[in-house]
């Protein structure tokens, strides 16, 4: 108990630095990247001395640390700010309005942005997600036991072949086969669950080799470590040695290379998945954004998707040591 | 009725490989277990004893194959038995455990949950919380201190005393009839080895087990079989009694390893003098805590207190043994004085200058006199090196030749070393556990240093090579007068190799004095307790049920107070509850940390004097 309440306090705090770390650089760097917000706010005819009254008034004119301190502040108060571009309404509003209609206020609020986009994000990774699993979870520990046999072979030609696919041509090539070839399930857009199915598929296709390669690397490990085999000697069966005591030692590795590989791996999959198939989550809000120069929605994602990866992690430990109880984090 | 064996094995080959590759490890080996009975099976490293261990239990995996002969258990034969029937006999009737028990268990799920869990794979119908209770009450049976709260704990917090009594447990606890012990005692320090050949024997009468005892040390062997069976390279070369095959071995290579069989009291032969030469290291009050995480508490830590204050001197040219068991503080008190970590507190000084006070330059020039071997001859050399650049390195970084000249002199010390100057091209793959041992040597010789420490250096290797490499050090020391600190727990080798020499425990000496001394009049228990439970053919002058104590050392987070051997000495008296014993000068010629005198402990029970020179003699002659 006290190892968990101290554990949590150290990882929690020492994340929460991070997580400021990742706002801070993220912020500056929106700032001093070519693009000016104005420009697509107001669009090509602005005057000049209206950019720069609409800038002065979204504070953009300040010193950089001046509006970090400011926005930190907004988000303390559970304020992450407005879109620059996207009205209450939904929809985008860059480019057709003046000086004086770009009160903030009529923008939507980033938070709300976001809470709209992640069930649908949710929704795409968990299945992929799932559909990754299916596949390499069975594949993977057949692949680990079976070290020498045909399912080693299997795994490796099937995650060879899945690694060297980019998942645009899959999306793409998937789209003109399952849906307007056939006309099986629908592709772009999302209206309703069966919206999910393909892109979940290529999200799945690009986990599935990472997934099967590490939790058949994992599984032959322990294969190999003395106790699986004098178990059986000890008069347990193979069956009781692999699912009792070989998989939850491959836990660990398998964990890790989940916390530090794969949730990166998902995150940036899913931008590229949700823009391709034009899927309305996080990814598609975020990439629209950035051409945008929407700095609220982009500062917000990537502290969310920061805060996102620190806590994985920090589970992810966590969830090691209760496992391992040698390890020490 | 004639009694039928239990177990039978005839005619047993085993390859490794097939075909034209393949090697004979075994051949043709029978012989037969009668019930109730323990069998020994003696052999060297490479003599094909775990092989055939394994092979009683039908563990023979390829690219071993089993080429002909059967191992026949109560009718069938194990070697033909399909794999459902096997598994059917495998912990249940039929137990095993090997010699490594630390690599045994899950490392991730407490020992006594994973009995249990064996314990109902074998028995299905029992219950949990009656599965449970068995398994506690025989881990209460075999010793294990506080078997309840020790049930949840992880292998890793288990010694490997204890660890080893647990798989006796494991094995236990489904009442086989057979067991197959594979050399168990290996890996143990000698007194809880004795613990555990004690507890095997009283368990093997309570439950009415076979045992097959393998094992490569004579002693061990003679102390718990009924019956020995001799392999040599795969042959079973001799089978007798125990009794007779101690007093009367008929064949050749039986006599050669009971000769081989360390002496420590009969025909030990010389043994290296005390000298009165200055004084080269001196070690003042040395002392080191590591702190670790405490699990239970918030911000928590654990004090371990490896070294508790140590305090002695070595005179040039002489060789201090320091013994102790595992957990003693040995290895940190070479980590101490080989400066790669400064003590707490006290002093290290080599030729009266103190090594805390040095840096930079003065700090490179004295590790250049202090040079310090390891146990493993794998792990301490680089594989993509060469030898030659190997053994070069320390001169480069001490700038002390280059060219011509490093070459020259690194070939000169290969020499001295016994390693052929030819491979100094070669990579150390291919080399045997002596050869590397002696590369390390001579990475350490090359610098001319004047004290070496040896760190279990010897203890990886056989006996063989162990007498080779003393028999080298022997010439260095008498050649370039160097002095040596051995560390270790091998007490027939330090017997041959130290004219003084230190026992610690818990951190602490506990006594201090010359060869001769330390194994005839030893004044503390605990050195007695080390000497009565050395495995060996001789007569003892101190024997097990005098001193053979239960338990193992306290932990050093928790040091008892007042005497930190109190709580397994036989001798305790109230004074040890309280008070600290220091060390003093007793009747023999040593130096004890006990508040008893030489007539409150039993008398040795033979009085042996070694042959040869003794050391008074030797340095008269010199």
């Amino acid at each position: 108990m006290a190892f968990a309440l101290e554990f949590f306090l150290r990882r929690i705090s020492q994340g929460a630095l991070i997580v400021l770390a990742v706002a801070f650089v993220i912020f500056t760097l929106l700032r001093i990247a070519p693009g000016d917000p104005i420009r697509i706010i107001l669009g090509p005819m602005a005057t000049p001395s209206a950019m720069e009254e609409t800038a002065q008034r979204l504070g953009l004119r300040d010193p950089i640390p001046v509006q970090f301190v400011r926005y930190l502040g907004d988000i303390v108060k559970g304020d992450f700010g407005n879109s620059f571009i996207r009205g209450k309404q939904g929809g985008t509003t860059g480019g057709s309005q003046d000086a004086g209609g770009s009160a903030p206020v009529d923008r939507a609020p980033v938070i709300e942005l976001i809470a709209k986009a992640l069930p649908y994000t949710l929704l795409l990774a968990a299945s992929g997600f799932l559909l990754a699993c299916l596949v390499s979870i069975p594949l993977g520990i057949l692949a680990g036991v079976r070290n020498h046999g045909w399912p080693q072979r299997v795994a490796l030609y099937l995650s060879s072949f899945f690694v060297s696919l980019p998942n645009v041509w899959v999306g793409i090539v998937l789209i003109y086969l399952l849906s307007a070839r056939t006309g099986w399930l629908p592709a772009i857009g999302y209206q309703h669950i069966g919206y999910v199915i393909i892109p979940a598929i290529v999200v799945a296709v690009e986990l599935a080799p990472v997934m099967i390669r590490s939790i058949s690397v994992a599984v032959a490990t322990n294969v190999q470590e003395p106790f699986y085999e004098i178990g059986q000697v000890r008069g347990l069966s193979a069956r009781a040695m692999l699912f009792r005591h070989v998989l939850r030692n491959a836990a660990v590795p398998l964990l890790n290379s989940f916390g530090a590989q794969m949730i990166g791996m998902l995150l940036g999959g899913l931008f590229v998945v949700e823009y391709i198939f034009s899927f309305p989550g996080i990814g598609l809000l975020t990439i629209n954004a950035v051409f945008q120069r929407d700095f609220p929605v982009i500062q917000t994602v990537a502290i969310f998707a920061s805060t996102v990866l620190v806590f994985i992690n920090i589970a992810v430990d966590f969830a090691s040591t209760t496992i391992d109880r040698r390890l020490k984090f | 009725m004639a009694a039928q064996p239990l177990l039978s094995v005839e005619n047993l080959s085993i390859f490794l490989g097939s075909g034209d590759a393949a090697r004979k490890l075994l051949s043709n080996v029978a012989f037969k277990v009668e019930a109730k009975s323990v069998l020994g099976i003696i052999g060297e490293s490479g003599s094909g004893k775990t092989l055939l261990s394994r092979a009683l239990v039908n563990w023979v995996r390829p690219p071993l194959q089993v080429s002909s002969g059967t191992v026949v258990y109560q009718g069938r034969n194990l070697l033909a038995l399909p794999e459902a029937e096997m598994a059917c006999l495998r912990g249940r009737e039929i137990a095993y455990i090997g010699a490594n028990p630390t690599t045994a268990l899950d490392p991730t799920v407490p020992v006594g949950h994973q009995i249990e869990e064996k314990l109902r794979a074998v028995e299905p119908g029992l219950s949990r919380s009656e599965a449970r209770r068995r398994v506690i009450e025989l881990l209460d049976a075999v010793r294990i201190p506080s078997a309840l709260s020790r049930f949840d704990e992880y292998p890793f917090q288990f010694s490997g005393g204890m660890m080893q009594r647990a798989m006796i447990v494991d094995a236990l606890i489904s009442r086989p009839k057979l067991l197959v012990a594979d050399n168990i005692t290996q890996p143990l320090d000698v007194t809880v080895a004795a613990q555990i050949l004690r507890l095997l024997r009283d368990l093997q009468r309570d439950f009415g087990t076979a045992i097959v005892f393998v094992s490569s040390s004579f002693g061990t062997i003679v102390e718990i079989a009924d019956e020995v069976v001799v392999l040599d390279k795969g042959t079973v070369v001799e089978a007798q009694d125990t009794r007779r095959i101690q007093n009367a071995p008929v064949h050749p290579y039986t006599r050669e390893l009971l000769a081989r069989v360390p002496r420590l009291w009969h025909d030990v032969g010389g043994i290296p003098a005390v000298n009165s030469e200055p004084v080269v290291l001196s070690v003042r009050d040395v002392a080191r805590t590591y702190e670790v995480k405490d699990r239970t508490s918030l911000f928590g830590k654990n004090r371990v207190q490896a070294v508790r204050g140590v305090s002695f001197e070595v005179r040039r040219g002489e060789s201090l043994g320091l013994i102790g068991e595992s957990g003693c503080g040995k290895s940190t008190l070479s980590r101490l004085l080989s400066s790669l970590e400064p003590p707490d507190r006290g002093a290290i000084e080599i030729d009266g200058v103190d090594v805390a006070t040095l840096r930079g330059e003065a700090l490179l020039s004295m590790r250049r006199r202090f040079q310090l071997l390891l146990q493993d001859p794998y792990n301490s050399i680089p594989s993509h090196v060469s030898i030659g650049e190997t053994i070069a390195e320390p001169l480069r970084i001490h700038g002390l030749a280059s060219g011509r000249k490093l070459r020259e002199k690194v070939s000169a010390v290969m020499q001295e070393v016994g390693l052929s100057p030819d491979l100094q091209d070669s990579l150390p793959v291919g080399l045997s556990a002596g050869q590397r041992q002696r590369v390390n040597i001579a990475r350490a010789m090359v610098l001319e240093p004047s004290v070496l420490i040896l760190d279990e250096t010897l203890s990886a290797l056989d006996q063989v090579e162990q007498a080779k490499l003393l028999d080298l050090f022997d010439n260095l020391q008498r050649k370039h007068g160097i002095t040596y600190l051995y560390i270790s727990h091998d007490l027939a080798m330090v017997r041959r190799a130290c004219s003084r020499i230190a026992v610690m425990y818990l951190g602490k000496i506990v006594e201090i004095g010359d060869n001769e001394t330390i194994f005839n009049a030893p004044a503390h228990p605990y050195t007695r307790t080390l000497l009565s439970s050395v495995s060996t053919v001789e007569e003892k002058p101190f024997l097990p049920k005098d001193y053979l104590l239960e338990g193992e050392p306290p932990d050093p987070i928790h040091i008892p107070e007042g005497c930190s051997f109190r709580s397994r000495c036989p001798f305790v008296i109230d004074a040890c509850r309280s008070i600290e014993p220091a060390l003093v000068i007793k009747a023999g010629a040593s130096a004890a940390a006990c508040h008893l005198g030489m007539d409150d402990l039993p008398p040795p029970r033979i009085c042996t004097v070694a042959r040869g020179v003794t050391g008074l003699q030797r340095l008269e002659n010199s």
